[in-house]
């Protein structure tokens, strides 16, 4: 531009001379129209020059107006940058707490517990530096991790800590507390962050329900985004973890060792009850073969009683009087009861010993009970009792005929015995497929049986002490008998009873 | 001759708490992958800031011996199964056909291009027979004058050797970091890997950032601080675009969200590419410390991140590192911890997923995140060097 513009101002000039110094008119009417031409193309480039000058003038504008948006669009990022920082950082603090919520779950000491806060937890928390120690007491400490920090830092901490009576309010107010260097007018917090080497930190106690437990101190090297409330509020959390776990560890430990002393016992209790097991098993075994071999010798010389009584009585050896003949009748009849007392005895002692089996096959029912009936048919008529019996389409039972009738027998004449006269005596039985076994059930409309007296009903030798039983005598091991046959068939039985109506007899018999 | 006759390369990883065990168990499984009869020439190590390195050098000898050992500490450690922290990576490398020799330089801090010399002659001299392929190093990250050591490195091994590389980092805690070279634990100091032989490295280095702002000239500038821009206080400027308050915050925080999402970025000569550099901190005359060099004079723009832009770059970095490539051996990445500040978790491992499937799945990849990387960066005259950089991923291939 300047080039051209030099062009024009040397071209007017050269007109100028020329119509000073040259008169011809032609020359001068030349130079009047170069003159005019330069002045036109003059006006013409300073017309361009100003356009280009406000259009520099609108970019420079432009320019600016984007620096000044680049400003803003500045400013709005760094605020969205600053709340995605702390976004990140309490997204790592939570995600850290969760993972090491999980491997405190799984430590057992508290030395294992405050071991578990590693370097890769403390750097998501946002800090660079961590002392987490154990105190015996609220003058004593000892760290259990020390990261970012010398021996020499730790030691000196520990020292300046309880020296200076910080570790005591640390742990009588365990709450988190920020310090920073900038604000804090505490001399000794001030000094505590010195020794640390950092311009912020956070530290707290760590403090179970059983009392103060440890020391926990967090320090930042940078100063980073300043955010008290949450560091506060994140330490308040871990030191919680902490403290729930070393609980949670001592309640375990406690569980545990219970645990280990209850099995301990049980396994003490288990081999005493084994060994009086042991005892028990022999000594019965020893008073059966006492029973039976007493009873051996008992029926020999009770069978010579019972058969001169008898001999006597029958006027053999001279006709007797009627005294004579009814001491003799007492005779016959207590050696038959001492006799009946003797065989319970035997069976009993032989089924306990084992040396009687029972001979398990499959009984018509029909036959079984006919031949029951038979045998209690005297007494049932003597009494006027009304008997049936409900057999639900059972054609057979598996067991011992003999002794089952032996068993049946016994329920059915106490049944009698203790039934009213026109009473009534049922005999029901039942198939339970379920359990794979009959059940018999034997009712009468008797006097019953008080519920005190139950529990004793099947041991030896036990009467209850009612009216019938004063009036009739019994040996008091039926039932013991009865018994015993239905536990050597792994059936089981017991009794309902209740006073003045009746009892139910109920026994349970294996159908394979 | 393929690939797996020539270069054998084997990782191993280990989370273990313990550092000495960590170091065993990483170094175990790296040798376990190894094939039967070759010897590793290197073990190439990235390890958790968090692990005492000295016990973790002890756990990694303890399995291999006298193999050399380089590495560093960092602020994640990368594995072919994506990002990783508190942990510990091993690169076995095995090759009848590759050399290789380290060298450290120390105090890097008192007099960087020194130090750069001095790794540099140390790894030169015990491989001065065999031609180079390039030098991988592994710097202090947390002391200034990075550029220096790159120059120093330079002076020595040449301009057109290649050299690439991480700065080591410390977690974020910015404390100290740690430099390995066999069993010695520095800090301070540069590790320099000389590799030589009939290998091949291939890089490539992105960052994905785009400017926002209108260019800012650089009035004054020293080192790695830049004073001026457009005649103001740079802190000023920086105000302008962020507001007071936001600036108040940030000269409190220390590499926050903010600092990596809006790095500076020096424009080069050649269209569309910018060298990053994170404020690091502001100082009380109104400069802004930056992570890398400022030179003054040139044209600065205030630059802006996206998950999409970062990926995008991840993928062009591992083109660029493969395309010179016929067959891969293994892929180290020196990724930004900027980056992956900026990703997420879940964009973090999308990243390394993404890597993988452009140098093939198959493919070992060890890596870790760093506080700034070294590499040759764009195409000019000047840019076309080994440069410092911040907030870009370095994939740098070996292979044939």
């Amino acid at each position: 531009m300047s080039m051209t513009l030099l062009a024009i101002w040397i071209t007017a000039l050269l007109t100028t001379i020329l119509l000073t110094l040259w008169i011809d008119w032609k020359t001068r009417l030349l130079g009047l129209f170069v003159l005019f031409g330069s002045l036109t193309y003059l006006a013409a480039k300073a017309e361009h020059y100003r356009r280009q000058l406000t259009s520099l003038h609108r970019l420079q504008n432009a320019y600016d107006q984007l620096d000044r948006q680049a400003k803003l669009i500045i400013r709005t990022d760094i605020e969205l940058h600053r709340t995605q920082e702390e976004l990140d950082r309490r997204l790592s603090s939570l995600l850290s707490l969760h993972q090491l919520g999980r491997q405190l779950r799984v430590s057992l000491r508290p030395e294992e517990i405050f071991s578990k806060l590693d370097a890769a937890t403390v750097t998501n928390f946002g800090f660079s530096k961590s002392l987490l120690g154990l105190c015996p007491s609220l003058n004593d400490l000892e760290w259990c991790t020390c990261l970012g920090v010398t021996p020499e830092t730790s030691a000196n901490i520990r020292t300046y800590l309880i020296e200076k009576h910080l570790l005591k309010n640390i742990l009588t107010n365990p709450a988190p507390t920020f310090l920073d260097i900038s604000s804090t007018t505490h001399p000794l917090q001030r000094q505590l962050l010195e020794l640390l080497g950092v311009p912020t930190a956070v530290i707290a106690g760590v403090v179970p329900h059983a009392g103060p437990l440890g020391c926990l101190l967090l320090g930042r090297t940078h100063r980073g985004l300043i955010q008290p409330r949450a560091d506060e509020e994140l330490v308040a959390i871990l030191t919680n973890q902490l403290a729930i776990a070393v609980e949670n560890s001592a309640l375990y430990e406690e569980t545990w060792l219970s645990q280990r002393k209850l099995e301990h016992k049980v396994q003490e209790r288990t081999h005493e009850l084994a060994a009086a097991n042991t005892a028990l098993v022999r000594l019965n075994k020893a008073k059966s073969d006492f029973v039976s071999a007493v009873s051996h010798e008992l029926r020999t010389p009770l069978a010579a009683i019972k058969g001169y009584a008898s001999l006597l009585n029958s006027g053999q050896y001279g006709a007797l009087a009627k005294p004579q003949q009814e001491r003799l009748a007492k005779i016959e009849k207590h050696a038959d009861l001492l006799t009946k007392l003797i065989n319970n005895l035997l069976d009993i002692a032989r089924i306990e010993s084992g040396r009687i089996t029972m001979q398990r096959q499959w009984i018509p029912v029909e036959e079984f009970l006919t031949t029951i009936h038979e045998v209690i048919q005297p007494q049932l008529e003597a009494k006027h009792l009304h008997y049936d019996t409900d057999i639900d389409g059972i054609t057979q039972i598996l067991g011992d005929s003999q002794q089952l009738q032996r068993v049946f027998v016994n329920l059915l004449s106490n049944a009698i015995k203790y039934t009213p006269e026109r009473g009534h005596i049922r005999m029901r039985w039942q198939r339970d497929l379920e359990q794979k076994c009959l059940r018999a059930a034997i009712t009468d409309t008797g006097c019953g049986i008080p519920p005190e007296d139950l529990p004793k009903l099947f041991q030896e030798f036990y009467r209850a002490n009612d009216p019938v039983n004063q009036q009739i005598r019994g040996t008091g091991l039926g039932l013991v008998l009865a018994k015993r046959i239905i536990e050597a068939h792994n059936g089981q039985i017991g009794v309902e009873s209740h006073p003045g109506k009746g009892s139910t007899f109920l026994v349970t018999l294996p159908m394979e | 001759m393929a690939i797996s006759e020539t270069i054998t390369t084997a990782i191993g990883w280990s989370a273990q708490s313990d550092a000495t065990r960590a170091g065993k168990e990483a170094a175990g499984l790296a040798l376990k992958h190894l094939p039967l009869r070759r010897l590793p020439i290197v073990a190439i190590v990235f390890g958790s800031s968090w692990l005492d390195p000295r016990a973790l050098l002890e756990g990694i000898h303890t399995v291999l011996g006298n193999v050399p050992v380089v590495g560093q500490s960092t602020a994640g450690e990368i594995r072919p199964e994506g990002p990783t922290t508190h942990s510990c990576v091993v690169l076995l490398v095995a090759s009848e056909a590759l050399g290789c020799s380290i060298g450290v330089g120390e105090r890097i801090d008192q007099n960087p291009r020194e130090a750069g010399q001095q790794a540099a002659y140390a790894a030169m001299r015990a491989l001065h027979k065999t031609p180079r392929i390039g030098c991988l190093m592994f710097m202090d990250g947390l002391v200034p004058g990075s550029a220096d050591v790159v120059r120093g490195i330079q002076e020595v091994v040449g301009t057109s050797s290649l050299i690439v590389g991480g700065m080591a980092a410390d977690d974020l805690r910015f404390l100290k970091t740690y430099q390995y070279a066999n069993r010695q634990v520095l800090s301070h100091a540069v590790v320099g890997l000389l590799l030589g032989g009939a290998g091949k490295l291939g890089v490539g280095i992105e960052h994905g950032f785009a400017p926002i702002s209108k260019p800012r000239h650089v009035t004054r500038a020293k080192a790695n601080v830049l004073m001026e821009l457009d005649d103001q206080p740079a802190a000023l400027v920086y105000e302008e675009y962020f507001g007071v308050d936001t600036v108040n915050r940030m000269r409190e925080e220390t590499f926050s969200r903010q600092h990596i999402a809006y790095p500076l970025g020096i424009q080069c000569e050649a269209a569309n590419q910018w060298l990053l550099r994170n404020v690091v901190s502001f100082k009380p005359d109104g400069s802004l410390a930056c992570s890398g060099e400022i030179i003054e004079g040139s044209w600065l723009q205030l630059m802006i991140g996206s998950r999409d832009l970062a990926l995008e770059a991840a993928c062009k970095a591992a083109q660029q590192a493969i395309q010179s490539l016929d067959e891969i051996a293994c892929v180290i990445v020196f990724d930004s911890v900027a980056r992956r500040k900026l990703l997420g978790e879940t964009h973090a491992a999308s990243e390394v997923a993404q890597i993988r499937q452009i140098i093939g799945t198959a493919t070992p990849l060890v890596g870790c995140y760093t506080y700034g990387e070294q590499g040759p960066f764009g195409v000019t005259s000047i840019y076309g060097r080994s440069v410092v950089q911040t907030g870009s991923v370095l994939v740098v291939a070996l292979g044939m």
